[in-house]
Order: C-alpha cells, then sequence, then structure tokens
C-alpha cells in the first residue's frame, strides 16, 4: 500500500521535470537474440519510449543471439551480475528454450523485474485450403494425427507449444504432432502463404497483415474471448479448452541490491505508463501485460509448470519430435566418414606427391639452400604468439592494450627492423579501431586497464 | 506498365531532394565502409541505427537504410581483392581470381570490375524488382522444403568447379564444412549435437568466424610462413589504371548473366548471397574459352559473382517488400525499422504507402549510381592498399579480424575459435587445400539437411516428394546434370588438362 503511494509520488516528480531528471543516467538493454527477432524489437521500442519519455538519458540495445535465448541468459547471469544499470529481455519463448536446450542455467537466477507485454497466436491455413474451420481441423487432426503439418517458429517455442496444448486439448497424443520447425517468422510465414504445411502457427502481429489482405484464414486465435478488431471465433467457443499468451518481460541481473531493483522497477512502471510507450503497444499490435512484483514471481513459476508439462508430452529435447524422421542419425554419420574417406585419400595423396618429387628431384630437393633471415617456423610461432597474447589480454587488459600487442608481435614476423615505429602504429590503429568500433559503431568491445581514456 | 513508370516518376521527385540525396549518400558511404569490415555487416549497422532515425520521417531513413544495404555489397569485395580476406561472405567467391588479380598488379581492374559489375546488377535487379516483384513472390511461394533441398543440391554440384587441383582434397575440404555445420542446435528437434557441452557452440560455428579465420587469419599465417621465401610473391603494381578495352570486353557477359542468376535466386531465400555468387563462377569458368584461367587471376571470376550479389541483394527486396518475408538478416531488421514506423510491409504496403515504396525504388537506383560514383576513383587509391609494408598490413589485417569475431556475440570463445580456424586454414593453404569448399559445406550442409527432413516430415517418410514435384524434380535434373554433362562431353577437355 505505502509502496504505491511512493511510487506514484515518485511517477509525480518526474513527470513534472521528465527530461530534467533522469532515472538513470544510462540503461543497457541486452536482447538475448539477433536484431529483428521479437525480443531485439521489443528492447529497441523500449529503448526509443524511455528517451523520448526521459525516463533515462541515454539507452543501448545489445543483442547476444543464439539457442531462443539461453546463450543471452547464461551470460547475462555470469557477466552482468550485481550490475543495476541493465535489463534483459525475456519471456515465454525463453522459458521453452530452458527446457528444450536443457540450459544449466534458469530464469530462476535472474531478478524478475515485470511482464510487459503479451501477443494471442493463431491457427491459420492458406485461403486455398479446404480447411474452412476448427472442427475440419479437429476431424482430420483425430482421424490421422501426423497427415497434418504445423508450421511455425524454433522447437520448443511458443507455436511449438500452442500445437502441443491444442493436440493435448482434444484427445491426440501430443508426440503425433507433426510439427515442422522453422528459424525465424519469415521462413515459417513463406510456408504458411505458400500452403506448404497444413496449418501455420504464428503470433497475430506478423499474420495480421495476411489475415487483413485474405491470403490466409484464421481458423482460431488463443485469447479467451474475441478481439474487437480482428475477425476471428477463440478455440474456446469452438469447444477447445486452450488459451495462450506469448507474454514478453524484463529481468535483471542476479545480485542486485535492493535500491537497485526498486530504481528498475520504478523505471518500468514508468515506462508503461509513458504515452509513447501506450503508442508503441498499439503500433506493434501487442496488448499491455505489465505486471510486477510478487504477481509476476508467481505468474511465471506458474507458466515454467505448464510449459515444462507439455513440452516433456512433446518430448523435445531428448527423443526425436517427428516419428517419421526416422533418419535424423544418419546424416553426421554420413558426413563424419566422408571426412574421414577424404582425409585418408588426402593424407596418401600428400605422401606420394613428396615421395615422388623426393624421387624425381634428387636429395637436395628437401633441403633449403638458402638461409632465410624471416619467415618458416619462427615466423608462425611468432604470430601464433600474438594470437595467444590478445586471448589472454583482451578481457584482462581491454582491447587497446591487446590488440597493440596483436599488431606489434604480428609485424615482428615479417619485419624486425622498425620496432619502436611499429608500437607507435600498433597503438595508433589500437586507439582508432576502438573509438571505430566501440563509440561510432557501438559494438562494446572490454574496456579493461584503459577504460574511460577512449 | 505505365502506371509502374508514373508511380516510380513520382517516387523520383520524391527522391531527388537534397536532403534525401544526402541521406543517400550518408547511407552508400557508410554502408561501403561496414562492407569493408569484416564481421561487421548491414544488419547490424542498420540495427545501430534505428534509434537514431526515431526522429527521422521514414522515407528519410529508409533511403539511407537502402544506401546501407547496397553499399555493403560493394564495399565487401575490396578486402576480398586486396587481401584476399572476404567482408562478407557473399564475396568469398570474388577473393579467387580477384585476389590472384591483385597478386597479378591489376587490383584496380578488379575493383573497377566488381564496382561496375555491381552497378550493372543493382540497376537491372532493381528494374526487375519495380516491374515483377509481385509475381516473383508468389512464385517464390512455391518453394516448399524439397524445392529448396533440390536447390542446394544444384549449389553442391556447382562447388566442383572450386575444388582445386586435387579431387581428395577439395572434397576434404567441402566435408570439413559440412563436419562443422553439424555443431549445435538441431533445429527441428531442439537437440543439441556435438557441442561438447559448451553452451555457446549451441548455436552452431559462425560462417563469419571460419570466413575470418580461414582466410584473415590463415593468410597472416601464410605469408608470414612464406616470408622471404620466394621473390614473386612482392606485388608488381604500379599500373594504377582501371579496366582495359579486353577488360571490358571480358567482363559485359558476365555482368549480365551474374545478374540473371542473382536477383532470382535472390528471391528464394537459401543461403544468403553465397549460393548466386558459386553458381556464377561455375557458369562462367563452364563458359569460359580460358577456364584454365580461373583460379589464376580471370576477370570473368570476379565480374559474375559480384554481379551476382549484387542482383541477389535486390531481390531479396521482392519478398520483404510484396509479402513482409525477411529472407535474410539485415532484411529482418528492415522489417523492424518498418514495423518501428507503424507500417507493415506485405500486400498491403504497396496500397496503403505507394510514395514511401515507390520512393524507396527510386532512392535505391540513386544509391546505386551514387555507388558507382563513389567506388570506381576509390578503386586506384584502394590498390594502393598493396603497397602498404606487410608488417603492418597484416598487423592491421589481424586486429580488425579479432574485433570482428568478438563483435559477432561478443565472446572470447569466439576469438578463440577463430584463431584455432586460422590455424587450420594455414594448414590447408600450406598442403594445398582449397578454401572456399569448407565455408560452402558450413552454409549448405545444415541448409541441405533441415530441408530434406522438413520435406520429408511433410510427406511422412514419402521420398518420392522430391521428384513429384515438379520444380524440385527439375532443380535435382540439372544438378545431375551440372555432374554429368561434363564428363561425357568434357572427357577430351579434361584429358588435356590433366
Amino acid at each position: 500500500m505505502s509502496r504505491s503511494v511512493v511510487y506514484s509520488l515518485l511517477l509525480a516528480c518526474f513527470a513534472a521535470s521528465a527530461s530534467a531528471d533522469p532515472l538513470l543516467p544510462h540503461l543497457r538493454l541486452i536482447a538475448p537474440a539477433a536484431p529483428g527477432g521479437g525480443w531485439d524489437q521489443t528492447a529497441r521500442a523500449m529503448q526509443a519510449v524511455l528517451q523520448e519519455a526521459g525516463i533515462v538519458h541515454t539507452s543501448s540495445v545489445e543483442n547476444i543471439p543464439g539457442a531462443a535465448g539461453t546463450i543471452g541468459l547464461a551470460r547475462f547471469i555470469s557477466a552482468e551480475r550485481g550490475n543495476g544499470d541493465v535489463l534483459m529481455m525475456s519471456g515465454l519463448i525463453m522459458l521453452g528454450a530452458v527446457v528444450t536446450h536443457q540450459s544449466p542455467v534458469t530464469l530462476r537466477e535472474v531478478t524478475p523485474i515485470a511482464r510487459l507485454i503479451g501477443e494471442f497466436e493463431v491457427i491459420v491455413v492458406p485461403a486455398a485450403s479446404p480447411l474452412r474451420n476448427l472442427s475440419d481441423l479437429v476431424a482430420m487432426f483425430r482421424a490421422a494425427p501426423e497427415s497434418v503439418s504445423w508450421g511455425g517458429g524454433s522447437a520448443g517455442g511458443t507455436d511449438q507449444i500452442l500445437a502441443g496444448l491444442f493436440a493435448d486439448a482434444v484427445g491426440v497424443d501430443p508426440r503425433r504432432v507433426n510439427y515442422i520447425a522453422y528459424s525465424g517468422g519469415g521462413e515459417s510465414l513463406s510456408a504458411i502463404l505458400g500452403g506448404q504445411v497444413t496449418v501455420g502457427v504464428n503470433g497475430l502481429g506478423e499474420l495480421a497483415p495476411h489475415i487483413e489482405a485474405g491470403s490466409v484464414r484464421v481458423l482460431a486465435i488463443s485469447s479467451a474471448e474475441r478481439l474487437p478488431d480482428v475477425d476471428a471465433p477463440t478455440f474456446r467457443e469452438q469447444g477447445v479448452d486452450l488459451e495462450i499468451e506469448n507474454w514478453r518481460s524484463v529481468v535483471a541481473p542476479p545480485g542486485v541490491n535492493t535500491a537497485e531493483r526498486q530504481r528498475l522497477e520504478h523505471l518500468i512502471e514508468a515506462m508503461v505508463k509513458s504515452d509513447p510507450w501506450k503508442a508503441a503497444v498499439e503500433r506493434y499490435r501487442w496488448n499491455d501485460r505489465y505486471l510486477a512484483g510478487t504477481a509476476f514471481t508467481r505468474f511465471v513459476s506458474s507458466e515454467e509448470a505448464r510449459v515444462q508439462g507439455i513440452l516433456e508430452k512433446l518430448g523435445t529435447g531428448d527423443v526425436p519430435a517427428n516419428p517419421s524422421v526416422g533418419e535424423v542419425g544418419r546424416y553426421p554419420v554420413f558426413i563424419l566418414i566422408g571426412l574421414l574417406i577424404t582425409a585418408t585419400l588426402s593424407a596418401g595423396g600428400l605422401v606420394r606427391e613428396r615421395w615422388s618429387a623426393a624421387k624425381s628431384g634428387g636429395e637436395t630437393v628437401s633441403v633449403p639452400e638458402v638461409v632465410y633471415e624471416s619467415g618458416g617456423w619462427p615466423a608462425v610461432l611468432l604470430v601464433a604468439l600474438a594470437g595467444l597474447v590478445d586471448l589472454l589480454l583482451l578481457d584482462r587488459a581491454g582491447f587497446v592494450l591487446a590488440s597493440t600487442a596483436l599488431f606489434w608481435l604480428t609485424a615482428r614476423a615479417f619485419d624486425r627492423t622498425h620496432p619502436a615505429r611499429d608500437a607507435v602504429l600498433a597503438f595508433a590503429m589500437a586507439v582508432a579501431s576502438h573509438v571505430l568500433f566501440a563509440r561510432l559503431l557501438q559494438v562494446s568491445l572490454p574496456p579493461g586497464l584503459l577504460a574511460g581514456l577512449f | 506498365m505505365f502506371d509502374t513508370l508514373r508511380l516510380l516518376g513520382e517516387g523520383f521527385a520524391g527522391a531527388l531532394t537534397w536532403a534525401h540525396l544526402a541521406w543517400a549518400f550518408g547511407g552508400v558511404t557508410l554502408g561501403t565502409f561496414v562492407g569493408v569490415l569484416p564481421g561487421i555487416g548491414p544488419a547490424l549497422t542498420v540495427a545501430l541505427l534505428l534509434p537514431v532515425t526515431f526522429s527521422l520521417d521514414p522515407v528519410s531513413a529508409f533511403i539511407m537504410f537502402g544506401g546501407i544495404y547496397y553499399g555493403a555489397m560493394y564495399g565487401g569485395s575490396t578486402t576480398s581483392i586486396l587481401i584476399n580476406s572476404p567482408g562478407e561472405t557473399a564475396s568469398i567467391v570474388t577473393a579467387i581470381d580477384g585476389h590472384m588479380m591483385a597478386r597479378q598488379g591489376r587490383a584496380s581492374a578488379a575493383l573497377a570490375t566488381a564496382a561496375v559489375g555491381s552497378f550493372v546488377a543493382g540497376t537491372l535487379a532493381t528494374i526487375a524488382l519495380t516491374f515483377a516483384a509481385p509475381v516473383l513472390a508468389s512464385v517464390a511461394l512455391r518453394f516448399g522444403p524439397a524445392e529448396y533441398f533440390a536447390l542446394t543440391m544444384v549449389a553442391f554440384t556447382t562447388v566442383a568447379v572450386l575444388l582445386g587441383a586435387s579431387l581428395a582434397r577439395g572434397l576434404f575440404s567441402l566435408f570439413l564444412g559440412l563436419a562443422l555445420g553439424l555443431v549445435g542446435i538441431d533445429p527441428l528437434t531442439g537437440n543439441a549435437r556435438f557441442s561438447f557441452g559448451i553452451p555457446q557452440l549451441l548455436d552452431g560455428i559462425d560462417v563469419m568466424i571460419l570466413v575470418i579465420g580461414l582466410f584473415a587469419v590463415g593468410e597472416t599465417l601464410y605469408q608470414a610462413w612464406r616470408h622471404g621465401r620466394d621473390g614473386e610473391e612482392v606485388v608488381a603494381l604500379h599500373e594504377f589504371t582501371g579496366m582495359s578495352r579486353e577488360d571490358w570486353r571480358r567482363s559485359w557477359k558476365p555482368w549480365l548473366r551474374g545478374t540473371a542468376i542473382g536477383f532470382p535466386l535472390g528471391v528464394l531465400p537459401c543461403g544468403g548471397s553465397v549460393i548466386p555468387t558459386v553458381v556464377s563462377y561455375m557458369v562462367e569458368r563452364r563458359l569460359s574459352a580460358h577456364p584454365e584461367e580461373f583460379g589464376r587471376g580471370a576477370i570473368e571470376g570476379v565480374a559474375g559473382p559480384e554481379a551476382a550479389n549484387n542482383a541477389s541483394a535486390a531481390g531479396v527486396l521482392v519478398p520483404l517488400l510484396t509479402l513482409g518475408l525477411p529472407s535474410s538478416a539485415t532484411a529482418a531488421v528492415l522489417l523492424t525499422a518498418f514495423q518501428q514506423y507503424g507500417l507493415q510491409p506485405g500486400p498491403l504496403l504497396f496500397a496503403n504507402r505507394p510514395d514511401l515504396v515507390w520512393t524507396l525504388i527510386a532512392s535505391l537506383y540513386i544509391g546505386n549510381t551514387m555507388l558507382l560514383v563513389l567506388n570506381l576513383p576509390l578503386a586506384p587509391l584502394w590498390a594502393r592498399v598493396m603497397l602498404i609494408p606487410r608488417s603492418l598490413l597484416f598487423g592491421a589485417i589481424l586486429v580488425l579480424a579479432s574485433v570482428g569475431a568478438y563483435g559477432l556475440n561478443r565472446s572470447l570463445l569466439d576469438v578463440t575459435l577463430l584463431y584455432v580456424v586460422g590455424a587450420i586454414g594455414w594448414g590447408m593453404r600450406v598442403i594445398d587445400v582449397p578454401l572456399v569448399p569448407a565455408v560452402l559445406g558450413l552454409i549448405l550442409g545444415p541448409l541441405a539437411e533441415q530441408q530434406f527432413r522438413r520435406a520429408l516430415a511433410i510427406s511422412q517418410g514419402d521420398y518420392t516428394v522430391f521428384l513429384v514435384r515438379p520444380i524440385s524434380a527439375v532443380l535435382l535434373a540439372s544438378a545431375a546434370a551440372v555432374v554429368v554433362v561434363p564428363l561425357l562431353f568434357g572427357r577430351r577437355q579434361g584429358a588435356a588438362a590433366a
């Protein structure tokens, strides 16, 4: 009670002097995905809103792509521990990915801040499909589950979860869902539009323009009730007990203190109440699903249990989800045998070449006639040393010093006559690249010992 | 047709303001620049610029983004030609003959044919985009997993021309790439394979790591190894002239063929700009009167692939603008950018915002012209990079390579992998194993596997799916023809060469 009073007081404070007094000078947002995906989109929308509303002075987005967000999660937990100026995008997909990819880290290790938005899922068929409505699909699916191919996003994601929940709800073993995973919305959308799959599962936002244009027909939407602006029946009203929303949230690193946590919570609350955020939510066709505090923590646990339950039934992560593709294991074996055979043949060829060269050219060929002042093993080892030093110094001493050493040692491999000149040029090159990449292109490089100088 | 011309005219009227021209110029300059830098591509650049452009009107922002996108395709060839270190995957094929040309002192001719070829291809492909976008997009939708699998098979057969002198070593390189492609999460099931418990390997080995490692780091080690051993490696440049009459005569057909190959393959989302460049290289080599020059500095081997990669870059815009389907990393970021302005690319964009679409298309023509004007005079200047002392040149290359690798995921593991791959690349150079097949194996292997299994999953295990679908059958037949026809008709040539 008193806490919300404090909130509103705080809010009133910086509503009055928004741009003059930001809550944080700089907020870093981490999108655990490549540029262009849903998390990246959310992070960049937040970045724009936070700056426009004056809640933070500046904000930056960093992408850490990989394994449906679990790489980003692992890095966030280890590298950002205790940092109070950084938030990472998270959500339902990450819960699924943690299970599917058997991630060693889970969402329980981070500091939950708030759920922000939600997006409903829709099941669609191409306009030319013989399936007119959901009961057609249910009938076909019950008769021969594998004959229905489901096109959607990556394995273990919301789209597959929905397909599994649907199977469960209509009494079909979720393992028999013939789910075709595509990487990214674009790929699965083209499979749906082109009629390559029987039904498509996707977020409403991505499909909305195609629904409007009439190129796909919606069989069902995963909301509890009909939406005012989308002409689509829900699962519930068609007799299938299914409701799901793909939600996205923000989390703080583990180990932040209470003050920092509260500051981040205030910041997010201020953001979701700002007009630019409301405009962004409308623009991206999101649902405003702001939920913070213990209610949010409870929500995450219940979703985690639900996702875990259905993914176990689907059998992702341990056994092939699709029994019709029994030959999964053959391909790696084929490649590795091919590698072995070609390696043997190449080695054999090399030996033959050397042998015939030695035979035809006489004994002098293998012995160099001139002693070279450079090149050969010493030069190669010098470059290798340069790389090793770079690796050792990069995190400890920072990019500028590591690169100076890398440049200087590499130059030594080619020319030993100008050590001083090369050292100066090496340092200049390192500083110039740091300014170029870290300042102008915003590729964050380890600052190390010379932090703040350039 | 007439209607399209009128709309395009209005687009030009919209684009030809001083402010828009300035944005276009800024975009192409920045694009060329990031194209040159290894690892930093147009996708990241556009993503970084998004917050800066919030305050701009969408037309200006998209003119600049279009410039960055096309510019990066121009810039990528520069480092391939000069220092045998491709800045983007799209220009790995260019490195083969382009760098040989540079070693022979013909760097500016190689750069010029790349620039003019990019201009010709970019312009023709933009014309195709202007007039045929909706038709092409609907054709692209008929490509399902079976067709994409067949397409990767065509690409695999074209790799044959890149295998080099020894078949065993060429195939070894290819299988090495294929094996590296096994690492990571199996996208169809979500199972991890060959990731050895290292979380960073779950997403597989980044193609850029392999490209920068094998080429830039491998080249540095190899040059250090060879340093002082042979006199011929000193580049005999001096002649900083552009293309000779002979160069023009040999280049114009590859430009046109490269465009014809690149644009349709760009419309199909399959392996980015790599497949068109390889196919173009194979076609040029097969059609050439001097196939033995390929790999030793044939200008056609630069002209064709460079035209192909620019044409495919324009092709990528077809599904993006007409269907809202992003088929490359940059296209995905451009889609985000559209959404940031409340615009939804797709069937309704042309109807709802013709002003924006046509101004964007007009600005692509303008950007292309600017890129030619910018890059042609730069070619002889760039060629002077060959005069930098090797000690400094390779020092700088390694610094840029390490930034490129680190910048991909900001992970020290990637830098470690970079140096390991570099050492492998050096070993491959020493025992004369070609590098390009490994890169293609890494790109094509996972694609082929995924599409193959998707096709079989949809057909419920019925293998005839590849033969009963007409497009797939035709592609598989042409893949077979690429292998069989030279065996039947080229035996005499092959015997002569051997």
